[in-house]
């Protein structure tokens, strides 16, 4: 019997003009995401080497380690980027690394180029996340009103069948009608995808496959609430405005106001204050040294190269030491806003999750690798690779180049100086979380999707058991 | 007859449910979209306040005008409560030195990111997405609507002209969708007044056009949805077109247009053009440091054979015409390098705008983007904001850099200290002339650039007279569909 449904199900979807017209919008805005993406994909790596290729290039001709003070790591672009973009054009991705101190994340991909922060992407993200989800009411809200309206309905029960089956048989049905069409559009876009050049690994289909998922459950989820609401209402009319209101909301009311309201309820320390602080201490101590400085006094004098030798030594230790004090100073100050920031996050998230569409966005971004965690990740990544250019450095000067003065010895004697090879500067390679990484996190919110699911089908049977059929 | 129509199409629309489920939710959404930008605002004004407090306390502690920094923060405009733009994405403060070129950090997104998740929920988000799909969802079945219930056939068995009809349709919807509308509205704005939100006349005058264009945007939508129902048979059909029409209008060409733009035109990325400059400052500071080189050589050379007493002596005779040199030679060599990084900068702006303007003429099709550049001209919030604030900071790191040159030949500082090394005596340290702080009273202080009405008015004007074009071809496109339509 339930097959039966189903297949009905699938006949009256699948034959509908309304089918033909919204599955042919779906197709052409997913591979639209698909093909703008990999053209955007391009356009992000070729913007990174050449950011790569200057960056290394003004070193180029450099006769001395010495004058390589900082080097500038860049955050690749990522080929699930593309497709869900999260927050990653609106971190900084330009690294300016010294051997120690801060590390900045500047460049904005926004804020560089405002005129994508006007109408922002079309992403795959995007197109699941609205068109897909409003494509689902559409298909839902007269799942049983309306049939009730055409008379079938009453049909349909002149025959010895149990309503549960009948609920279940809409849905699945519905599902496999719409959902799984929409899976020819998806698998032609990802070959589209890798046809294009864009070169994903294994984890990264894996992690893809799995952001598709995500967006079929929300689809499902959207389709069991159409289908909740219709079986609550009588008139299909009126069960289309209480779902397009339910979609407002969740679309576009709940995350953004969610975030807004529980983001300011938790205060977080001004950064303009804490940089301020920072850069008070540092010239604090900065005034403390010099007095140091000036107590200097070589144990030799006369031999210059020994002297100067000395001297770099005792420059860098107390800019070691100064360093030191700057990081425990800073380390304290960042820690603070860190946690008051992870408090605000996750206070802001939990309650946005009461949307289905924040929980999809927030599952996809995850999956992607371009949820909030992007940030510090980067930071993390950032943190390794000073250690490494820090180290490099001393291998290759003595000194941690980032103490403030350097000396540099020329004598007329010597022969002409070679120029350093920048090849030699050790490479920043940013290392994406792989599947195993992202999978936990992500679990909760595949979790929910799933449980909303399961609730709104709950509703939809029990309002349909009351449901009257006339 | 006109007045009697109208009536009828006012007392269907208000009369029903669907009315009233969507009149609660646009006044709710209003004024909780104007109530948190207030919010908003405020926390903008007082991230401010705090950064110039900070930025002269910074002042006072600074010891030596060698090296002497600043920042420059972005004044928030009240405008922003009702369209933020860009205003979240680009960076709120500059720090101005000698050595380095303006550039806009930490934006309160890439500070914050939490917040650019979801990004605000402003009005004029309101307007462009949730009004215009409200304002589709009332007209959609206008004519055709009626036609399936059989009152078209009705109306006509009375002596009406057609083009009344239609034209009284147009209006009666209008009336019925914005006059309740200007209830919230007209809350909000109370809701400004009494949270004391500084708003000047000019202010008034940017608001008040603000709300004419959001008015005929949301015209737009009514008279699409009723040229959409006057071509069509059956309201299901229309249901769906007007959808289809909506997604593509409000959703997809804006980003569509921008992203077009961005494959045709990429334009470099600024870490690119900055290690450009780079290597152009670190060329120029080699040769300088040559320069110098030589010039040191010839100070020993004129000492050659003195005493050590004379040679101190001579020293002291000289510092002041040496080190003007220096400063003169150092000066220089940064003025070559600002006005290769102007050229490099002015190249790439004007391929950003280049591509902006591709950006806008391709999204521009769409009159939901025609109408968020016009409200972010009028807020001043768009694209311009950034390059708006770049150029004032430029201007104001010209005027203090020269005034802190003055205060430098003024007090005939050298910068924060000094190192001689000499083979027989060894290292020196010495802070010649060092105070304690500096007397900052008089440091020029940095005017955020203002916007006029007249200004934003006239970036709007097009936009907006593109969205007035855009409407009248709708309810032209009404009325003659109308004209044959078959009302059986």
């Amino acid at each position: 019997m339930l097959k039966l449904i189903i297949e009905k199900e699938l006949r009256d979807i699948i034959g509908s003009t309304k089918f033909t017209v919204s599955f042919a919008a779906c197709s052409v805005l997913i591979l639209l995401a698909f093909l703008m993406g990999a053209a955007g994909y391009h356009a992000d790596v070729a913007r990174y080497e050449a950011s790569r290729r200057e960056n290394l290039k003004k070193m180029e001709g450099l006769t001395d380690w010495m004058m390589v003070r900082n080097n500038r790591i860049f955050l690749p672009p990522s080929p699930l980027g593309s497709l869900v973009a999260g927050i990653s054009n609106d971190i900084g991705r330009t690294t300016e690394v010294h051997g120690r101190g801060e590390l900045p994340q500047d460049d904005t991909r926004y804020g560089e180029e405002p005129v994508f922060a006007m109408f922002r992407f079309l992403d795959l993200e995007f197109i699941f996340q609205t068109v897909l989800s409003l494509f689902a009411i559409l298909f839902a809200y007269d799942a049983i009103s309306g049939e009730k309206e055409r008379g079938t309905l009453r049909l349909s029960f002149a025959h010895p069948l149990p309503r549960h089956t009948f609920i279940a048989g809409k849905l699945i049905g519905s599902f496999i009608a719409l959902a799984l069409p929409l899976l020819v559009p998806i698998l032609l876009g990802c070959t589209a995808y890798a046809l294009l050049g864009v070169h994903l690994t294994g984890d990264e289909w894996a992690r893809l496959a799995l952001i598709i998922g995500a967006g079929l459950l929300y689809f499902g989820a959207f389709l069991t609430i159409g289908i909740a609401v219709s079986a609550l209402t009588v008139r299909s009319s009126s069960a289309f405005l209480a779902l397009l209101v339910i979609w407002i909301f969740a679309v576009l009311i709940v995350p953004r106001s969610a975030i807004l309201i529980a983001g300011r309820a938790v205060d977080v320390p001004s950064l303009d204050d804490i940089n301020a602080k920072k850069f008070r201490y540092t010239e604090q101590l900065f005034t403390e040294d010099r007095a140091k400085m000036g107590g200097f006094t070589p144990a030799k004098t006369g031999d210059m190269r020994k002297m100067v030798e000395e001297f770099q030594k005792f420059m860098g230790s107390i800019a070691d030491e100064r360093q030191k004090k700057i990081d425990d100073f800073s380390s304290r100050l960042d820690e603070e806003r860190a946690n008051r920031q992870a408090l605000q996050s996750s206070v802001a998230l939990g309650i946005a999750r009461i949307s289905p569409s924040a929980v999809f966005s927030l599952a996809a971004s995850t999956l992607a690798a371009t949820s909030l965690s992007l940030k510090d990740r980067y930071l993390d990544e950032a943190r390794g690779y000073q250690q490494t250019f820090g180290k490099f450095m001393m291998d290759k000067t003595g000194m941690n180049t980032s103490g403030g003065i350097v000396f540099r010895m020329r004598t007329d004697d010597s022969e002409k100086p070679v120029p350093i090879d920048t090849h030699e500067l050790p490479e920043f390679t940013y290392r994406p979380p792989t599947l195993a990484e992202v999978f936990p996190p992500a679990m909760t919110d595949l979790g929910l999707l799933v449980l909303c699911i399961l609730v709104f089908f709950a509703a939809a049977h029990a309002a349909f058991r009351r449901y009257d059929l006339r | 007859m006109m007045t009697t129509l109208i009536m009828k199409e006012l007392r269907a629309i208000l009369a029903s449910p669907k009315f009233s489920a969507t009149f609660a939710v646009c006044s709710l959404l209003i004024l909780l979209s104007v109530g948190l930008g207030i919010r908003e605002y405020r926390t903008a004004v007082s991230q401010f306040d705090e950064g110039l407090q900070l930025a002269a306390q910074n002042l006072r502690t600074q010891s030596s005008w060698m090296g002497f920094t600043t920042t420059t923060y972005r004044a928030p405009d009240p405008m922003q409560i009702f369209i933020p733009g860009v205003n979240n994405d680009i960076g709120r403060l500059s720090g101005i030195s000698g050595m380095e070129d303006v550039k806009l950090k930490h934006s309160t997104y890439a500070d914050d990111p939490i917040f650019a998740i979801f990004r605000s929920m402003d009005f004029a988000f309101i307007v462009q997405v949730v009004l215009s799909l409200f304002a589709i969802l009332f007209t959609y079945d206008a004519v055709n609507g009626e036609r399936e219930g059989g009152t078209l056939q009705l109306t006509f068995s009375n002596p009406v002209p057609r083009s009344t009809f239609i034209l009284a349709k147009l209006a009666g919807s209008w009336l019925g969708l914005v006059i309740p509308l200007l209830v919230p509205v007209l809350l909000a704005v109370l809701l400004l007044l009494l949270a004391g939100v500084p708003f000047g006349p000019d202010h008034w005058a940017r608001l008040g056009m603000f709300f004419a264009v959001s008015l005929l945007l949301f015209t737009f939508f009514i008279s699409l949805g009723v040229l959409i129902s006057s071509l069509t048979r059956r309201p299901a059909t229309s249901f769906l077109l007007s959808l289809a029409a909506w997604i593509t209008l409000v959703l997809i060409i804006p980003r569509l247009g921008v992203m077009a733009a961005g494959a045709v035109d990429p334009v470099p990325s600024v870490a690119e053009t900055e290690a450009r400059v780079d290597a152009f400052a670190r060329d120029r500071w080699d040769q300088q440091m040559k320069v110098m080189e030589t010039r040191w050589q010839a100070r020993q050379e004129e000492m050659r054979g003195m005493t050590g007493d004379e040679r101190e002596a001579y020293q002291q005779e000289k510092e002041k015409q040496w080190s003007d040199e220096d400063e003169a030679g150092r000066q220089a060599v940064q003025k070559d390098i600002d006005d290769y990084a102007v050229r490099v900068n002015e190249d790439l702006g004007n391929r950003q705008r280049h591509q902006e303007t591709l950006a806008f003429v391709l999204s521009r099709v769409s009159p939901a983007s025609a109408y968020q550049l016009a409200a972010m001209s009028l807020a001043g919030t768009g694209v311009q904001l950034k390059a708006r604030y770049e150029e004032s900071m430029r201007a104001y790191r010209t005027v203090l850099m020269r005034y802190v040159d003055a205060r430098k030949k003024a007090t005939g500082e050298q910068g924060g200290f000094r190192i001689t090394v000499d083979s027989q005596t060894g290292f020196h340290f010495s802070a010649p002339r060092e105070r304690g702080t500096l007397d900052v009273s008089d440091v020029p202080a940095y005017a955020p650039p203002s916007v006029r009405f007249a200004e934003t008015a006239s970036a709007s004007v097009v936009d907006a007279g593109l969205i007035a074009v855009f409407s009248l071809l709708a309810i032209a496109g009404a009325f003659v569909a109308f004209l044959r339509y078959d009302v059986r």
